[in-house]
């Protein structure tokens, strides 16, 4: 009884505690069909609670909280930010080309390593699966993203801080004209992207 | 029927109860209920359950007809995968390059390469690139709750590729 109110508190606080930036998260979580073969507290938890013996009630509430997921960790904080983040790219990505600055190629190289990263860590998880790909693979994929993820980085400031930048660079090679155009690549400034 | 019930449940039940030569508490042993939690249902996940059923992966690719929204939806994941692509390849070669990349594309405009292969680059570049962010944006609409009916769907689908296509031209034209 005590742990049936105990969670049945905590999945008040959890729906609560939703962050919304100016998204509203889609009813992602309410209307969750309780899978009983995923929960982990399922004998405990009907042991404690004499109320729900036997009677298994699967769009309560209380059920709802100690849900298992397969992924690592509760998706519902990590995602308002992953969209805020794909709105600032939006911005980002438009702007560093428009008008090169040593600040919006920053903002663009870290904004875009932490967009495709949480992006392929979804395709990762997706398409390499312990079941299909084996335990250690699966691990060694994701493992080998976050390197790949950090190096990126790494590498996109080093290029802000010792050479052109990535906005003035795109400007470059897009001020590039082939042989067709009898058009001379000096007028780079000039150029939009 | 229930006034039936309830005049016969008393002497008859005490009749077939307490009778000796009936006597149905004569059969009667005693039993304990005990209760035990219920056995949690065997664990097992959704690959494991559909491969022990030999089922086909779902949806069934081969057998399955292309349509604009899945075709849609798995090019907005080729885009973003590009679009990683270029930027990994960009961040690691900044890395491990000899020369800087700026060097590199002196040489590009130096070597006057025909403009019918610098505009098909330019379009690999652009097109992923312009994809993704029309079509991102078609993504954060539906994240917001807008656009969500079939009829939309599709809509916003036409006028998404409509963009892409058009903005990735006018890029490459530039
Ligand atoms: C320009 C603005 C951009 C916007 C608005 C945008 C938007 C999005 C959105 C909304 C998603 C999630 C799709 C979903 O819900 O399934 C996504 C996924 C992704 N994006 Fe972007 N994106 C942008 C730029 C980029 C860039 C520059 C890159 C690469 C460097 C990139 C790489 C990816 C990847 C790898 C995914 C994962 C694909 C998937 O999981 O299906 N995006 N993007």
């Amino acid at each position: 009884m005590a742990l049936a109110s105990i969670l049945r508190n905590a999945s008040r606080v959890q729906a609560g505690a939703l962050p919304r930036f100016f998204f509203k998260p889609a009813s992602v979580a309410v209307n969750r069909n309780f899978s009983s073969s995923l929960c982990p507290n399922y004998a405990t938890f009907n042991k404690n609670s004499n109320l729900n013996l036997g009677l298994f009630v699967p769009h309560s509430k209380i059920l709802i909280a100690p849900q298992a997921r397969m992924m690592s960790g509760d998706h519902s904080r990590l995602w308002p930010i992953e969209k805020a983040l794909s709105v600032s790219l939006l911005v980002l990505v438009p702007a560093a080309i428009a008008s090169p600055h040593f600040i919006l190629d920053n903002l663009l190289a870290v904004a875009a390593v932490a967009h495709f990263h949480w992006g392929l860590e979804a395709v990762v998880i997706d398409y390499a699966r312990p079941i299909v790909v084996g335990n250690v693979l699966a691990k060694l994929a994701l493992f080998l993203l976050y390197i790949i993820s950090a190096t990126t980085l790494g590498g996109l400031i080093y290029y802000n801080v010792n050479e052109d930048g990535i906005g003035q660079t795109i400007r470059q090679f897009w001020a590039i004209k082939g042989s067709g155009k009898e058009k001379t690549a000096d007028s780079s400034g000039s150029e939009k992207k | 029927m229930a006034t039936f019930f309830r005049l016969g449940s008393r002497q008859v039940l005490n009749h077939f109860l307490r009778n000796e030569k009936v006597g149905m508490l004569s059969l009667v042993r005693p039993v304990t209920l005990k209760a035990q939690p219920a056995c949690p249902p065997k664990e097992m996940g959704h690959d494991e359950r559909n491969m022990k059923l030999g089922r086909p992966q779902s949806p069934h690719l081969t057998i399955y007809a292309p349509q604009l929204t899945s075709m849609l939806s798995i090019s907005h994941r080729a885009t973003g995968m590009i679009l990683a692509g270029y930027t990994i390849m960009w961040g690691l070669g900044a890395v491990v390059l000899p020369d800087s990349i700026s060097c590199y594309l002196e040489d590009l405009a130096a070597a006057n390469v025909s403009s019918i292969l610098l505009c098909g680059t330019k379009f690999m570049l652009a097109f992923p690139m312009t994809y993704h962010f029309w079509n991102g944006i078609r993504h954060l609409m539906w994240d917001m709750g807008l656009f969500l009916t079939l009829k939309e769907v599709y809509a916003t689908g036409y006028v998404m590729l409509i963009l892409a296509l058009g903005s990735a031209i006018a890029l490459v034209s530039m």
